[in-house]
């Protein structure tokens, strides 16, 4: 891999909403290859970051790059064809298609069947092993058959990397994977994201310190729409900064629970 | 391995399904039966392709007629000129005329319409409809106005011995090709965009996050759609010789998501029992009461009140009773619900049929109903038939009750028991 070209760019990235500014001249780097977690109290631009670098949201100003290719203004799917796919906050999956068609569906582009009305899905050998290899890995493979909208909600949250990640992408996004996860629930869920990710990009927003630390090469803090510090578990732990601004207060909130 | 059995189901369904339109002449023999069964053929197409829409991608279309209506317009002008010796294409092939045309229009509109999802694509499609109906009366040249252009189907050269001159074999034509675009159609959702279609159904967001343009997924679908109504337009205009606005009207647009919607729309079978029964209403009901637009629409509200999956969904419930040898215990619930309902409607008809009859009294007021007579003015038949409708209800109430009572330990069971 080429270490000099970074897996994807931010560079001085604002956006806001009316008069309200959400984000504040983001510029961030994440290596080919590394697992980067995003972290920040609430409301201090994450899903919104999230929202800018996979094309849902257009930037106002600022650039994002993709494997050194600029890919600002681009629509969600031409962003997702380029490699980068992403996982969502609230679950979004596609409730009344059973497991196993949700996984074939966020595979279909990438192993090139695109718009074909001439292939037979049946015969789709390759698409088949792919998503019975998926299921697998995320733990529903029992589940197959079963609408998508009948399953737990840990469940779903399987799903939804399942979908993210069927299409091989090489940069992957995920937002807040364990969000409303039981403990054990989100110790399956750590695993599963650091074995679905080897080898891949991961860039995650995260709100349980215990996954980040334990997840995470990297860890960026985001607040108030700028990054105040970058660097590993070690030297975002260490500094006063962010200590200050966030870790104290939510070490704070847990000695208090 | 596992998966054969269902293979076998559905080898015996198509071949089943085969059967049904062979031999469905030699049991139906009189000519009425025949038309009948001709444009049930022709329907059947029409609401699969407006169920690639609505069913499989999430579209509320207002307009559909206007790619079989368009379709069938140059089917008619095609098989003029076939009959003037401008050039030969058999007429057994023609329908294929009219499917290239649908798809071309397809291509045309559908790039407008897809644009938006929803609310937005049910509004176009609306407005397509009536500038394509605006047009066609403004250009009487081509589209011979109210009248419409009529033709002979008896053109050219034998093909195999047939001239589609005698109903049957227009029958058979109808037929074949329908069976054709049954297969083609369920294929068609066997295919990676048939999938995505799905997708784009549930969630476009989703969609496109995996690499879709939901706007082309919904533009090829429409497209597709409309080359099989343009198929059927071109079959309805061999059938009757003649096309004209009607072909292309907001009417047959509404009938056509009507006959869907009573069949069952998340079913690919649900259109085509919908369609056999938007057709029987249309055909043989308009026969023998003028009241049928009010029953057939009656009907249709019942249906999306209380039965928003379609016949098809009524019949598919039933399947996992009668795996699990529980529906005899259903039998009896549902002949008492059936009969109160016979005694209701019974009741509505009579009196459906009354005001009918004063509202023309040119051939006086008397008038017969299943073999009885009587005089519409007098107080008595409305009395019976009132208290016929409400006791049919009241009936009809506990019935359900009863059925809904069954039903609910039924399910209970068999959840209980598990899959």
């Amino acid at each position: 891999m080429n270490q000099a070209v970074p897996a994807f760019e931010l560079r001085e990235v604002h956006k806001s909403f009316g008069s309200t500014r959400i984000i504040n001249g983001v510029s961030l780097a994440i290596r080919e290859g590394e697992r980067h977690a995003i972290i920040g109290p609430n409301g201090a631009g994450k899903t919104t970051l999230f929202n800018l670098i996979s094309g849902r949201y257009e930037v106002s100003a600022g650039q994002i790059l993709l494997h050194g290719e600029d890919i600002t203004g681009l629509a969600p799917f031409e962003i997702n064809r380029k490699g980068l796919s992403r996982s969502f906050q609230v679950t979004n999956i596609f409730h009344n298609l059973s497991v196993y068609e949700n996984i074939r569906c966020g595979e279909f582009w990438a192993a090139g069947y695109r718009y074909s009305f001439w292939h037979r899905v049946g015969g789709l050998k390759d698409v088949q092993r792919r998503a019975e290899e998926v299921m697998e890995r995320i733990g529903l493979a029992k589940r197959r058959d079963l609408p998508a909208g009948t399953l737990t909600y840990a469940e779903q949250r399987a799903l939804e990397i399942g979908v993210t990640i069927a299409g091989g992408s090489r940069v992957i996004l995920l937002d807040e994977p364990t969000a409303g996860m039981s403990r054990t629930e989100t110790a399956q869920a750590v695993e599963l994201i650091r074995q679905v990710t080897e080898g891949r990009t991961l860039v995650m927003v995260e709100h349980d310190m215990g996954v980040v630390f334990n997840l995470a090469d990297r860890i960026s803090v985001l607040v108030y729409g700028e990054i105040l510090a970058t660097g590993t578990p070690e030297e975002i732990r260490a500094n006063p900064a962010v200590q200050e601004a966030y870790l104290g207060a939510l070490h704070k909130e847990n000695a208090d629970a | 391995m596992k998966y054969q059995p269902l293979n076998l189901g559905r080898w015996l369904l198509w071949g089943a399904t085969a059967t049904v339109f062979v031999i469905a002449p030699l049991v139906f023999t009189d000519s009425f039966a025949l038309t009948m069964l001709t444009q049930m053929g022709a329907f059947i197409i029409f609401a699969l392709s407006y169920n690639m829409l609505l069913g499989q991608g999430g579209m509320l279309s207002f307009g559909h007629a206007v790619y079989s209506g368009l379709g069938a317009y140059i089917t008619v002008h095609a098989l003029n000129l076939v009959g003037k010796g401008a050039f030969y294409v058999p007429v057994a092939l023609l329908p294929l005329v009219g499917g290239i045309a649908g798809l071309v229009f397809g291509v045309l509109f559908g790039y407008v319409t897809t644009k938006r999802a929803g609310t937005t694509f049910a509004l176009i499609s609306l407005g397509i409809g009536e500038m394509v109906f605006a047009c066609v009366l403004m250009f009487p040249g081509f589209f011979g106005g109210e009248a419409g252009v009529s033709t002979n189907r008896v053109v050219g050269r034998a093909f195999l011995g047939l001239t589609f001159g005698p109903a049957v074999q227009v029958y058979y034509l109808v037929a074949f090709w329908c069976f054709a675009c049954m297969a083609a159609m369920f294929a068609l959702t066997q295919t990676p965009l048939g999938r995505m279609a799905n997708a784009v159904r549930d969630n476009p967001e989703r969609a496109e996050f995996v690499g879709y343009n939901t706007q082309h997924v919904r533009f090829l679908q429409l497209v597709l759609s409309s080359f099989f109504a343009g198929i059927s337009g071109g079959l309805s205009c061999i059938n009757f010789e003649i096309v004209s606005a009607e072909n292309v009207s907001a009417i047959r647009s509404g009938g056509v998501l009507l006959a869907t919607f009573i069949g069952g729309v998340p079913f690919f079978f649900g259109p085509i029992v919908g369609a056999i029964v938007f057709i029987f209403f249309v055909v043989a009901l308009s026969g023998f009461t003028k009241a049928w637009l009010l029953y057939l629409g009656l009907f249709f509200l019942l249906m999306v009140l209380y039965v928003p999956g379609g016949i098809a969904s009524l019949v598919l419930m039933q399947i996992p009773v009668i795996r699990a040898r529980r529906f005899g215990e259903l039998v009896w619930p549902y002949c008492l619900a059936a009969g109160a309902s016979f005694v209701a409607l019974a009741g509505l008809v009579g009196m459906v049929e009354m005001v009918y009859h004063l509202s023309d009294v040119s051939g006086g007021t008397q008038m017969a109903l299943a073999g009885v007579g009587f005089d519409a003015r007098s107080g008595l038949p409305w009395l019976v038939f009132a208290a016929l409708l409400a006791a049919g209800l009241v009936a009809l109430r506990y019935a359900s009750h009863f059925v809904g009572a069954r039903w609910g330990t039924i399910q209970h069971d068999l959840l209980a028991r598990g899959p």
